[in-house]
């Protein structure tokens, strides 16, 4: 397992604060980082994993832990 | 009056419902198309929208020409769609999703978009019929302008149904030399199969729909659409606003006729984005957490309300179903709703904030 640096719940959020907020998050953090995102919202659990790998970072894992629900782990680079 | 079930019930509910499947498994939302073009430098979903308006135009050419349907473009009115445009595009982006993204999502249980469409529904409703027709139909009688013989101007007059077929064609062209075809080529070098029929039942039912798909798919459902409008007795494809004005009238007055192919559309659209986000596990109940959100949500669906009717159309009546009528006044009123989008995202998502 990883040690996740932080954590960002957008459970509940519509479009697009789960993106930006995601992207406004990982920019502040440091190289080696890692962010953990929790979101139940359709359209951002597919977009939030391809914005961080356009930025450069390594999307670690991106799983559905329920019911329209998921996590993403992101490494910062 | 009794309702024509053959006609107008059936057939609106059935191209509604299959209009919310693809809405919902597509995530086709123009608030999120237009929007992210600046917030997230994101391009997937603008590449539907334009590729569903270039299949609609070679198709509603075609049929135009055979004598299917008759082309009815929406009139041009440069007050109204300036303004209702423009007033839509900043609501949709505070409502979190344009007319058609806020009918699907209220299918996935979104309360946020549930509680921007009663707001949207009651706005259109007052502009049509009530307190607000007064500053709408001022801005449409006095801007209206048509050809000599009062038919409503497009882009290229008489020649306009030539046009569509020309600029659809190019359009589907383009769309695919550009990114269909360099999508497959990047998967070729990866040594990627190119298509994939393994887990089809699953890429459909379970995972999002890549983009190229959902704008076929939307743009070849917008034929038929048309055909079972006109034969309902309405003469145009898509639409969303005129279905919720409807409801509310029917609520409001009990009267059947307030009741067309339109108010089943938009009905279909909410339970077939239902049943695919139930089958998907995508359904849930979900509020956001300030109330604060919810009240932003409501206002923003209420400025689209407004805007829609003013502008004689949503993004669907006119983005989705004006544009490739290349009708002047749903080109303009296209704009401003795009215009409108951009400076409320700016603000809202891009200023830096002190």
């Amino acid at each position: 397992m990883v040690d996740i640096t932080d954590s960002l719940d957008c459970r509940g959020e519509v479009c697009p604060y789960p993106d930006v907020k995601s992207k406004r998050k990982a920019k502040k953090m440091q190289s080696g980082d890692v962010l953990e995102i929790f979101i139940d919202y359709p359209l951002s659990a597919e977009r939030i994993p391809e914005t961080m790998k356009s930025m450069g970072n390594e999307v670690l894992s991106s799983e559905k832990i329920g019911n329209s629900e998921w996590k993403i782990i992101v490494k910062i680079k | 009056m009794a309702i024509d079930i053959v006609l107008v019930l059936i057939p609106g509910f059935i191209i509604g419902i299959i209009f919310g499947i693809i809405l919902q498994r597509g995530r086709f939302c123009m608030n999120s198309a237009f929007r992210d073009i600046i917030v997230m430098k994101q391009y997937k979903l603008i590449k539907s929208v334009i590729l569903a308006i270039c299949v609609s135009m070679v198709g509603f050419s075609l049929m135009s020409f055979s004598g299917i349907i008759s082309l009815n473009p929406k009139p041009f009115m440069w007050g109204a769609q300036i303004v209702g445009g423009f007033i839509f595009g900043i609501g949709m982006v505070l409502a979190a999703g344009c007319a058609s993204g806020t009918t699907y999502r209220v299918g996935e249980g979104m309360m946020g978009s549930f509680v921007a469409l009663l707001g949207y529904a009651s706005a259109a409703y007052f502009t049509k019929f009530g307190f607000l027709n007064s500053i709408s139909s001022f801005l449409q009688s006095n801007t209206k302008i048509t050809n000599a013989d009062g038919s409503n101007l497009t882009l290229f007059g008489v020649l306009t149904p030539i046009f569509m077929l020309i600029l659809g064609i190019i359009g589907i062209g383009l769309a695919s030399y550009f990114w269909i075809f360099k999508e497959l080529k990047a998967k070729k070098t990866e040594n990627k199969p190119m298509l994939e029929f393994k887990d089809f039942g699953i890429k459909i039912f379970k995972r999002g729909w890549h983009w190229a798909p959902t704008g076929i798919a939307i743009g070849i459902l917008a034929w038929f659409a048309y055909i079972s409008s006109a034969g309902a007795g309405r003469n145009y494809p898509l639409g969303i606003t005129g279905g919720w004005v409807g409801w509310v009238k029917f609520w409001s007055t009990g009267v059947d006729s307030a009741l067309s192919w339109e108010t089943f559309l938009v009905l279909g659209v909410v339970v077939g984005a239902f049943i695919v986000a139930i089958i998907a596990k995508e359904f849930k109940l979900r509020t956001p957490k300030e109330a604060k959100k919810l009240l932003i949500q409501y206002v923003g669906g209420f400025a689209m309300g407004f805007g829609a009717v003013t502008a004689s159309g949503c993004n669907i009546g006119n983005i989705l179903s004006g544009w490739p009528h290349l009708s002047l006044g749903s080109l303009l009123a296209g704009a401003f709703i795009v215009l409108g989008c951009w400076v409320m995202a700016y603000l809202l998502f891009m200023r830096k904030r002190e």
